[in-house]
């Protein structure tokens, strides 16, 4: 068993064609997470018990079970229910591309509502009593003073969980999807040289998990050059 | 509900088939914490390399395809092995439970050398030379200072990677382990209720979730009981 360069060299056109997929599950997943996340971040800061506990419901259940389980309960589970084969959403849910879609947006919808709220507790009591002394109401408060700090605060938790999204992106491949797992998963079934391609697809994505922190180190220090260097 | 009584048993066998990949893969993240942890702190140059790249491999790579890799990759590598021993051996491959318990282990442990690794500096250095000063010796210092006062440190993000690691267990489904996901597959195929036997896996893990997040919490308290009357 020797391992072979050529076919790695082979084998990445063919996984970078499989990279589109992988991108649009990723983007689109993230936004629509962001999305969600904002509104049950505001929810569970309302104080009110009707909004406080359908959020915490659904932040307990989405970072409980393992997204496997989610995707297959979705695409797999869904159309068991009567209501959904006969719903309006059907044309979608039907598709294994919108069920992964849906499935990693609740669930990065969950994670990335509970780093906002630690960013949002995160803001310093003092700067709040001095926005309120100075007679700002509640809503700009929340937007002109605790927004911006919160968001930094959250960033570097954020850029952590964007990676895992890049890394549950791969899960697609187990409901027939060919994103860049699926397509080396493929090649392997034909070329059975396990090594070779795995390697090759895990190291794309680690150019991905690469550049995703990059990018977000940038921004950070970007948001935080009004503070003191230490 | 119906569809579910003659399944109970199924489940119960493979939810202890999750817990036994739990425990296992535990045992082994943290021993490759621990080493992980310990080579990054070292002075040698060698072994921060090691640790550095293993880490960055390991938290940038999908779960799935560690667990590719390690399936498929032992199968081959062992394949070619017996080959070269008797040439009349077709195909061998490694069970699944190891498979999957090692690869979410090597996962995990990488998760674990950075949360050590954190853990470890924040012990004071003070006391690390209280200690020697004291005459105790490396292994004393590592036992009775360091350990005591870093696993208290490490708990909350450790209790994170416990949680990550039952989920990641989920995955070995996917390589032919007769967990509960599996399980739940074929109770599908017989009875054709997918949404019921993929909630019942749901509901699992939201239990053993639910008792590590609680053990967690209580270990939290535990360990911060010297911190109790300055509040």
């Amino acid at each position: 068993m020797n391992f072979d360069v050529s076919l790695v060299v082979e084998s990445i056109p063919r996984m970078l064609e499989g990279i589109g997929l992988t991108l649009q599950l990723l983007i689109l997943s993230s936004a629509i997470g962001l999305v969600l996340a904002i509104i049950t971040l505001l929810m569970r800061i309302s104080g009110k018990w009707f909004l406080v506990a359908p959020a915490a419901i659904y932040i307990y259940f989405f970072r409980g079970t393992p997204i496997l389980v989610q995707i297959f309960i979705i695409y797999y589970g869904l159309p068991q229910l009567e209501f959904i084969r006969e719903g309006a959403l059907w044309p979608v849910l039907r598709e294994p591309f919108w069920c992964c879609v849906i499935a990693l947006s609740l669930n990065g919808g969950a994670y990335v509502s509970e780093i906002l709220r630690g960013g949002v507790l995160g803001v310093e009591k003092g700067v709040l009593e001095a926005a309120s002394a100075l007679g700002i109401s509640r809503s700009q408060r929340f937007v002109y003073i605790t927004s911006p700090i919160a968001i930094r605060l959250s960033i570097p938790a954020y850029s952590n969980d964007m990676i895992s999204m890049v890394k549950s992106t791969a899960l697609a491949s187990t409901v027939t999807l060919l994103d860049m797992t699926g397509v080396a998963r493929t090649i392997v079934a034909q070329t059975f040289a396990p090594y070779e391609i795995f390697i090759a697809a895990a190291s794309i994505y680690l150019v991905m998990a690469w550049m995703i922190q990059k990018g977000f180190g940038l921004l950070e220090r970007r948001m935080s050059r009004y503070v003191k260097a230490t | 509900m119906s569809d579910l009584v003659g399944w109970a048993d199924e489940y119960f066998w493979g939810a202890m088939v999750v817990l036994r990949v739990f425990a296992v893969s535990l045992v082994l993240s943290v021993i490759i914490g621990l080493v992980g942890a310990a080579m990054k702190l070292s002075r040698s140059r060698v072994a921060n390399a090691i640790a550095g790249a293993y880490t960055v491999v390991f938290r940038g790579t999908p779960e799935l395809l560690v667990l590719l890799i390690v399936y498929f990759g032992a199968a081959v590598t062992l394949t070619a092995i017996a080959q070269s021993v008797d040439p009349s051996i077709k195909f061998i491959d490694i069970p699944p439970f190891w498979a999957g318990a090692f690869a979410i282990a090597l996962i995990v442990g990488a998760y674990m050398t950075e949360t050590f690794r954190g853990a470890f500096l924040g012990v004071d250095p003070g006391h690390v030379e209280a200690a020697r000063a004291l005459g105790l010796s490396n292994l004393q210092t590592f036992i009775y200072v360091r350990i005591p006062q870093m696993w208290r440190l490490a708990l909350p993000n450790f209790g994170n990677h416990m949680l990550s690691l039952m989920k990641d267990t989920a995955l070995i489904s996917v390589i032919g382990l007769e967990e509960i996901v599996f399980v739940a597959e074929m109770a599908t195929s017989v009875t054709t209720k997918p949404f019921t036997m993929f909630m019942v896996v749901a509901l699992i893990y939201l239990c053993i979730t639910t008792v590590i997040t609680l053990a967690v919490m209580a270990l939290e308290k535990y360990a911060n009981r010297h911190l109790e009357g300055s509040r």
